[in-house]
C-alpha cells in the first residue's frame, strides 16, 4: 500500500505526456503555410522554367499582340498564313464579276451564324467592304487580319479583357516562357462562333464491379 | 545457387554484425536473403517465369531492394533509371526515356477550371489517357467530367457517366482530378512516405516504394487516386516514350498513381496534356508564384471557389465561373 | 541440480509441441480441420498474388474490403483481453486469474490475425519491408497506419512474452518474480486501449469519409470491443470447460457476462446515439448511413445483414442482462456468439464499406468479398484459432499441474 504514491506520480506523468504529445504534433501541423498566403508573400518571380523555349512546342509564325498585359508583351499565332485563299483582294479587286454562280462557289460552304436573330451581322460587319485584305470595327478603324482580336473585342469586350489576362482562351505550347495565346478564330469559326454539339471524345466506365 | 552479389571483401563476414559493419545495412539484408528470394524473385517483380530471361532478372533484383526517390544521390537516381530503361527494352522492347527533372525554383503549380467554358467533350480525358499511359484494360481515367444539372455545385448530385451528345441544354460541365492540395491528407495517410508534395506543389507518388496499402486512398476526399488492381496493359505502339520517373512510367500491379500535372511535360515550362487537349479553353494551369501568370490572372479577377473547402485540405484546384 | 537457461527453453517449447501433438481423435480431427483451412487459405491467396488483388472484389471506391472489416474487429477482440488482465493483475480477482491466460491466448491469435490481414491486404506484400525503420521508412508520427503497426506488434509482444514467462517460470516449478512482470502488464494495459483506440484514430482521422470521422469512434470501438471479446473468451472457455478437465467456476463466467453486459449496453447507447445524430436532421454526410440501413440508389446489399447484426446484438445483450440460465453454459454460449457475430458484422463489414460508399464523389456501388477473398480470410482464421490452441492448450495443462502442486 506504500508503494501507491509512486505509481500515482507515474500515471500522472504519463497523462501529462499524453497531452503534451498530441498538443506538440497539432501546433506543428498548424504551423504550416496555406496556399493563400504563399501567394499574397510572392514577389516578382524570377525566370521560371528558363529553358521552356528551348523545350520547344512553340508554332512557327508569331504576331505580338497589341496589348499587354500588366506591361508584358504577348504574342498570337498569325491569321493570315492559315487562310487558305488569302489573299482576298486576289479575288477581290473590284472589276466585274463574271463567273456563274461566283459567290456560291466562293463561299458557299460558309454559314452566317454571328450576332443572333436581333442583331444578325452580314459580311461588311466585319470585313471592309473596299479593302477586302482588312477588317473595319463600326467605329472605322482598320484591322490587320493578324489581329482579329481587336475587331472581336470591339463587342466581346469582357471576353477580350479576360483573354488579355489569361481567363478566356488558351495558352498554347508552354505555361512558361514567351506567353503565346491562341487568337479568337483558332478556336471559334467567326461566322458561327458558338460551339456544336459532338459526341465526347471517350466515357467513364461504371465503376461497380462487373 | 550462386549470388549475384559478391562480397567486396575476401574473408567471409565472422558474424552478422560485422556483416553489417562491412557492406552497410541494406547490402547485409541483400546478401542475407539473396539465396531464399531468388527462386521467388519470379513472383517478387510480377513477371511469368518463362520470360525471364539472364540480366533481367538481375535488374529486377536491383530494382528490388532500391531506396525511397527521395533518399536517392543523382547517381542513383541515373542507375535507377537506367535499369528501368533496360528493363523496358528487354521486356517490351521498346526505347523510353525516363526523366529524372527537378523541381523548377520559384514556381508553384495551379489550376483554374472554367465551368462556363466546360462542354463535356472529355478530349482532356483522352488526352490524359494518352500521355500518362494508363491502363487501357480497366480503363483507368485521372479525369472525370461531371454533367450537373443546374443549381447544385456538388459532383456528388452530376452524372459522371454520361454519353451522349454534349454540351446538353441548360447543364453545365464539372472537371474533378487529383487537386495537389498544399494539406494533403494523402500525404500524411501514407506509411511509407511513398506519397509526398514536391516544392512546385505537385503532389506524386514513388511507385516503386508504394506497398499498395490504399491508405491515402481512403484519405483522399476527392477521389483523386487509382490504385492498379490488375497488371496494366497500355498497347506498345500507344506508350508514351517520354518519362517522368514520378510521372508517366509504365506502372505495375499493386501500386497507387494519380494525377502529377504531367510532371513530364510540367517541369519542362510546357503544359499539361489535359490543358493542351482542352478544345475550349475551359483549364488554367500556371505558376502560383508569378504575377504575370494567367492562374494569377484568374484568382485575381474570377470569384473561385474550391470543392470542400471546409475540410482544410488547401487545394491548388479552383472552379471559377466567367 | 540446476539445468542451464537454455536448456529449460528447449524443454519447455519441446514439451509444449508435445502437449499439442497429444490428445484424442476429435481434437485430432479438429487440428486436421484447421491445417485444411489453412491450405483453402494458401491456395486462395496464391490466386491473389498471381492476379494481383483484381482476384478480390474490391474496387478504387471500395478500395478497402473484407481485409480490412476483419482485421477492425479482430483488434478489438485483441484489446478485449485487458478486461481480464486487469482484474486479474490489477485487483488481484481469483476467478478471472484463472482463466487470464486464455484471455492473452485468444488476444494473440487475434493479432496474429490482425497483421495477417492488413498482409493478404497489401497490393504489394513482397515490398513490405519498406515499413521497417532503418531499412525502409515508417512515416510516423504522421501517419496513423504507421501508429497502427507499432501497437499492435508490441501488443503482440507484450502478449507473448508475459504469459510465457509466467508459464516458462510455472512450467519449472518456480514461482513467477512479479517485479519482473507487472511492468510489462500495466504496460500491456494501457497498450490494449491503445491498440484500439489507435485502430480507431486510423478511420477517425479521415476527414473525407464522414461516417468515419466521428468522435464517437474511439469509444465506440472499446465498448464494441469489450463486449466483444470477453464475448469470444466466454465461448472459448465454454468450450475447454465441456471438453477438457480443466473446469472454469461459475464465478468467473459470471464476472465475464457482467463486463460483456456493461459493455454491449454502453456499445447500443452509442449505436443509438450515432443513429440519432444520422436520421434525425439527415445531411450530406448522412449518406453512408442510409447506404447502411436503408439502401441507396437500388444498392442495399448490407441492409440485410447490418438489421441482423442489430437483432442480434440486442438479443444477446438482452439474454446476457437478464440471464435466463443462471450462467449455464448452455445459455452463456449462444447469446455471446449472437453477440459476437452482431459486433461482427456491425464492426466489420458495417463499418468499412459504408464509410466508402458513396464515394467521396457521390457514386454508389455495392461490395461482397469474391471467392478469393472469403478463401483467404478462412486461412487466415484458421491459423488464428490454430494458434490460440497450440497456445492455450499447453498453457491450460501447465497451469493446472502448477495448481495442483500449489
Amino acid at each position: 500500500m506504500k508503494k501507491q504514491p509512486s505509481s500515482l506520480r507515474l500515471y500522472i506523468a504519463l497523462t501529462l505526456l499524453l497531452i503534451v504529445l498530441p498538443g506538440s504534433a497539432i501546433k506543428v501541423y498548424c504551423g504550416q503555410q496555406g496556399v493563400q498566403a504563399i501567394i499574397t508573400q510572392a514577389g516578382r518571380s524570377v525566370s521560371a522554367a528558363p529553358a521552356a523555349d528551348a523545350a520547344g512546342g512553340l508554332p512557327a509564325n508569331l504576331v505580338q499582340v497589341h496589348a499587354t498585359h500588366n506591361g508584358q508583351p504577348f504574342w498570337t499565332e498569325t491569321r493570315k498564313d492559315k487562310v487558305r485563299r488569302f489573299k482576298c483582294s486576289q479575288c477581290h479587286d473590284n472589276s466585274t464579276v463574271t463567273a456563274e454562280n461566283a459567290a456560291a462557289v466562293a463561299h458557299g460552304d460558309m454559314v452566317l451564324e454571328h450576332g443572333g436573330a436581333q442583331k444578325p451581322l452580314t459580311c461588311f460587319t466585319c470585313h471592309k467592304e473596299d479593302q477586302r485584305d482588312f477588317f473595319e470595327t463600326q467605329k472605322g478603324v482598320v484591322i490587320d487580319m493578324d489581329h482579329v482580336d481587336e475587331l472581336c473585342g470591339q463587342c466581346h469586350f469582357r471576353q477580350k479583357r479576360d483573354w488579355i489576362g489569361g481567363a478566356h482562351g488558351k495558352r498554347v505550347g508552354n505555361w512558361a516562357g514567351r506567353r503565346v495565346v491562341a487568337n479568337c478564330t483558332a478556336c471559334h469559326d467567326p461566322h458561327s462562333p458558338l460551339f456544336k454539339k459532338r459526341w465526347p471524345a471517350t466515357y467513364a466506365l461504371p465503376l461497380d464491379k462487373p | 545457387m550462386k549470388p549475384l552479389h559478391t562480397p567486396p571483401a575476401a574473408t567471409p563476414p565472422k558474424t552478422c554484425a560485422d556483416a553489417r559493419r562491412r557492406y552497410g545495412r541494406r547490402d547485409f539484408l541483400k546478401s542475407a536473403v539473396q539465396a531464399a528470394a531468388l527462386c521467388g524473385a519470379a513472383a517478387v517483380t510480377g513477371c511469368d517465369p518463362g520470360q525471364i530471361q539472364s540480366g533481367q532478372i538481375g535488374l529486377q533484383w536491383q530494382e528490388y531492394f532500391k531506396k525511397n526517390y527521395r533518399l536517392m544521390t543523382p547517381l542513383e537516381k541515373e542507375a535507377t533509371v537506367r535499369r528501368l530503361e533496360q528493363l523496358a527494352k528487354l521486356q517490351r522492347g521498346i526505347d523510353i526515356q525516363i526523366g529524372t527533372t527537378e523541381p523548377v525554383k520559384e514556381v508553384l503549380f495551379g489550376y483554374a477550371f472554367n465551368l462556363t467554358r466546360c462542354e463535356g467533350f472529355m478530349e482532356c480525358v483522352q488526352a490524359c489517357v494518352r500521355e500518362n499511359n494508363l491502363d487501357r484494360a480497366s480503363k483507368t481515367q485521372y479525369i472525370r467530367i461531371f454533367e450537373m444539372e443546374p443549381g447544385q455545385m456538388s459532383p456528388e448530385s452530376g452524372n459522371g457517366q454520361y454519353f451522349h451528345e454534349v454540351p446538353v441544354d441548360n447543364h453545365f460541365y464539372m472537371g474533378i482530378q487529383c487537386f495537389h492540395c498544399q494539406n494533403a491528407p494523402c500525404v500524411k495517410a501514407c506509411p511509407t512516405k511513398a506519397t509526398w508534395m514536391e516544392p512546385d506543389g505537385i503532389v506524386v507518388v514513388d511507385y516503386d516504394w508504394c506497398i499498395g496499402c490504399r491508405y491515402c486512398m481512403a484519405a483522399c476526399p476527392y477521389w483523386g487516386r487509382r490504385f492498379n488492381f490488375n497488371e496494366p496493359h497500355v498497347p506498345e505502339e500507344e506508350i508514351t516514350r517520354k518519362q517522368h520517373y514520378l510521372g508517366n512510367r509504365l506502372r505495375t500491379r499493386g501500386m497507387m498513381e494519380k494525377c502529377t500535372f504531367c510532371i513530364q511535360r510540367s517541369r519542362d515550362g510546357k503544359l499539361p496534356a489535359c490543358v493542351a487537349a482542352c478544345p475550349t479553353g475551359a483549364r488554367i494551369f500556371g505558376n502560383l508564384l508569378d504575377p504575370d501568370s494567367e492562374i494569377r490572372f484568374v484568382l485575381k479577377h474570377k470569384k473561385v471557389f474550391r470543392l470542400k473547402e471546409d475540410l482544410g485540405t488547401d487545394p491548388k484546384f479552383w472552379f471559377f465561373i466567367d | 541440480m540446476k539445468k542451464s537457461m537454455l536448456r529449460e527453453i528447449y524443454d519447455f517449447i519441446k514439451h509444449g509441441f508435445i502437449l499439442n501433438l497429444t490428445g484424442g481423435l476429435t481434437y485430432q480431427l479438429y487440428l486436421c480441420g484447421l491445417v485444411a483451412l489453412m491450405m483453402i487459405g494458401a491456395y486462395a491467396y496464391s490466386v491473389q498474388l498471381r492476379l494481383g488483388l483484381a482476384a478480390t472484389n474490391m474496387s478504387n471506391i471500395v478500395s478497402w474490403g473484407f481485409y480490412i472489416s476483419n482485421f477492425t474487429f479482430l483488434v478489438g477482440v485483441a484489446a478485449a483481453a485487458v478486461m481480464l488482465i486487469l482484474p486479474a493483475y490489477i485487483f488481484k480477482d481469483k476467478d478471472l486469474h484463472r482463466v487470464v491466460i486464455i484471455g492473452e491466448g485468444v488476444a494473440v491469435g487475434a493479432l496474429v490475425m490482425c497483421i495477417t490481414f492488413v498482409f493478404v491486404d497489401l497490393g504489394r506484400p513482397f515490398k513490405a519491408w519498406h515499413l521497417t525503420p532503418g531499412i525502409g521508412i515508417l512515416n510516423w508520427p504522421s501517419s496513423l497506419l504507421s501508429w497502427d503497426i507499432i501497437v499492435l506488434n508490441g501488443y503482440l509482444a507484450l502478449n507473448l512474452l508475459v504469459p510465457a514467462y509466467i508459464l516458462f517460470c510455472q512450467f519449472n516449478g518456480r514461482q513467477p518474480d512479479p517485479k519482473k512482470y507487472r511492468p510489462f502488464v500495466f504496460l500491456s494495459i494501457f497498450w490494449a486501449f491503445a491498440i484500439h483506440m489507435v485502430t480507431a484514430f486510423l478511420y477517425e482521422g479521415l476527414p473525407a469519409r464522414a461516417f468515419w470521422n466521428n468522435p464517437m469512434m474511439g469509444p465506440r470501438f472499446l465498448a464494441s470491443a469489450f463486449a466483444a471479446g470477453p464475448a469470444l473468451i466466454t465461448t472459448v472457455l465454454v468450450v475447454v470447460h465441456a471438453h477438457t478437465s480443466f473446469k472454469i467456476p461459475v464465478n468467473t463466467f459470471n464476472k465475464l457476462r457482467l463486463i460483456i453486459v456493461i459493455s454491449a449496453i454502453v456499445n447500443l447507447i452509442m449505436l443509438f446515439s450515432e443513429i440519432f445524430k444520422e436520421f434525425y436532421f439527415p445531411t450530406h454526410h448522412s449518406l453512408s448511413a442510409t447506404y447502411l440501413f436503408f439502401g441507396l440508389k437500388g444498392h442495399d446489399a448490407l441492409v440485410p445483414w447490418i438489421w441482423s447484426a442489430i437483432a442480434c446484438n440486442v438479443t444477446g445483450t438482452l439474454v446476457l442482462a437478464f440471464n435466463p440460465g443462471g450462467n449455464k453454459p448452455l445459455v452463456l454460449f449462444p447469446a455471446c456468439i449472437l453477440l459476437f457475430v452482431g459486433i461482427w458484422i456491425e464492426k466489420g463489414m458495417g463499418l468499412i464499406v459504408p464509410g466508402l460508399v458513396p464515394s467521396p464523389l457521390g457514386e454508389v456501388v455495392s461490395y461482397a468479398p469474391s471467392l478469393v477473398e472469403l478463401g483467404v480470410t478462412a486461412g487466415v482464421f484458421g491459423v488464428g484459432i490454430f494458434v490460440i490452441t497450440v497456445l492455450v492448450r499447453p498453457a491450460l495443462v501447465i497451469e493446472e499441474k502448477s495448481h495442483a502442486a500449489a
